[in-house]
């Protein structure tokens, strides 16, 4: 018999930007952990600037932070399995992210990446996942979108 | 507290690493992108890739709410440049100054940045300790700076020599205040006699050194 090539994880750290990449990577997220009945952590940091002190009531006020993890949540239930949701607040995104990874023993941290350009065409991965890829101990997922078709 | 340290160089490198250890939250900002990447690898999110001579970065590190500004750059005048900003723009309650050239160290002060630290200074007047550079010793600054203590070594050829100390044409600003003859301690009065070997400690404000080095070791003397 074959071995299954999807990727085997006990509990994941799905990363929710806020963006059209959310629902495709908990929807993946969520099929491929019912295999192995992985838990699955939806987690939104929310950015705060330096000109705020770093505990500064932000995150909890904030309704589009609350919609982003509602939206996830939802997108797990429609898959049947369930999804533990996470606000934080942060300086650095990748930062948080790879701490929540670390305090949680994640086995595997999923990250969406939307095809973007920059401008002068070349193409922009950012800097929150380049900053996990080097710094998170557990594997990492990156699931890019789709090139758009004009682009393709 | 927090801090806004200016300049990702060994002093601001450290000084970054000691605050955050000593539990203070700290923004670095080094314009050196390629330092500041370095930096932040080591010592995480803290480090701001701009250039802290600009308003608009200074507010982004968060200058509005910053207790310190510490301008460690090794250029004396963009530090002043930030304290100056910081100041005056962001009502920063207390910033500090690293000056290269101990010749801006008054402009620095005239200028309201609040304490100024040389290592020049510093440095030379550790040397003056153990080597008589130019005879004339800085021992300490006072206060914020605007006064020193300093000794001056009468030797052989001082034109203070056998002179009664209220005969000597002190600068407007110093005063003699005691002396050390024989690794004895004494006031000076008006009838001391200066004599060769005396330590003569002098405070005065750092313009008066030229005009104490005339009247105390002489012109021939000068390093």
């Amino acid at each position: 018999m074959a071995e299954s090539t999807a990727p085997q994880f006990k509990r994941a750290v799905v990363a929710l930007s806020g963006g059209r990449t959310d629902r495709p990577i908990v929807a993946l997220a969520a099929e491929v952990a019912k295999a192995s009945k992985a838990e699955l952590i939806g987690v939104h940091v929310v950015e705060i600037d330096w000109t705020q002190p770093l505990d500064a009531d932000v995150a909890g006020r904030s309704e589009s932070a609350q919609r982003v993890l509602d939206i996830a949540e939802a997108t797990a239930e429609a898959a049947r399995y369930r999804l533990e949701s996470v606000l934080l607040q942060a300086r650095d995104v990748g930062a948080a992210l790879v701490d929540e990874a670390v305090e949680r023993g994640a086995d595997m941290m999923i990250v969406g990446l939307p095809f973007r350009r920059r401008f002068g065409g070349d193409f922009a991965i950012g800097a929150t996942i380049p900053y996990i890829l080097k710094n998170a101990p557990c594997a990492v997922w990156v699931v890019r979108e789709a090139m758009p078709e004009e682009q393709a | 507290m927090f801090v806004l340290v200016v300049g990702g160089g060994k002093v601001g490198y450290y000084l970054t690493k000691e605050l955050i250890q000593s539990g203070h939250e700290v923004v670095l900002m080094e314009k050196d992108r390629a330092r500041a990447d370095q930096i932040r690898d080591e010592i995480g999110s803290v480090v701001m890739h701009q250039d802290g001579c600009e308003g608009k970065y200074l507010r982004q590190a968060g200058a509005n709410r910053a207790d310190i500004v510490a301008a460690v750059t090794g250029d004396d005048e963009d530090n002043l440049v930030i304290c100056q900003m910081a100041k005056h723009h962001f009502d920063v309650p207390r910033t500090i100054a690293r000056v290269n050239n101990p010749k801006n160290e008054r402009l620095f002060r005239h200028l309201g940045v609040d304490e100024i630290i040389s290592p020049t200074r510093m440095i030379l007047g550790s040397i003056e300790q153990d080597i008589p550079v130019n005879e004339l010793l800085h021992l300490a600054a006072l206060g914020v700076g605007e006064l020193e203590i300093i000794e001056a070594h009468i030797q052989e050829g001082s034109p203070g020599i056998g002179r009664m100390a209220s005969t000597l044409t002190m600068p407007i600003g110093s005063s003699l205040f005691g002396l050390i003859r024989e690794g004895v301690p004494m006031r000076v009065g008006p009838d001391t006699v200066l004599a060769e070997g005396d330590k003569v400690i002098a405070i005065g404000h750092p313009d008066c050194e030229a005009d104490l080095r005339r009247q105390l070791i002489g012109e021939h003397v000068e390093a």
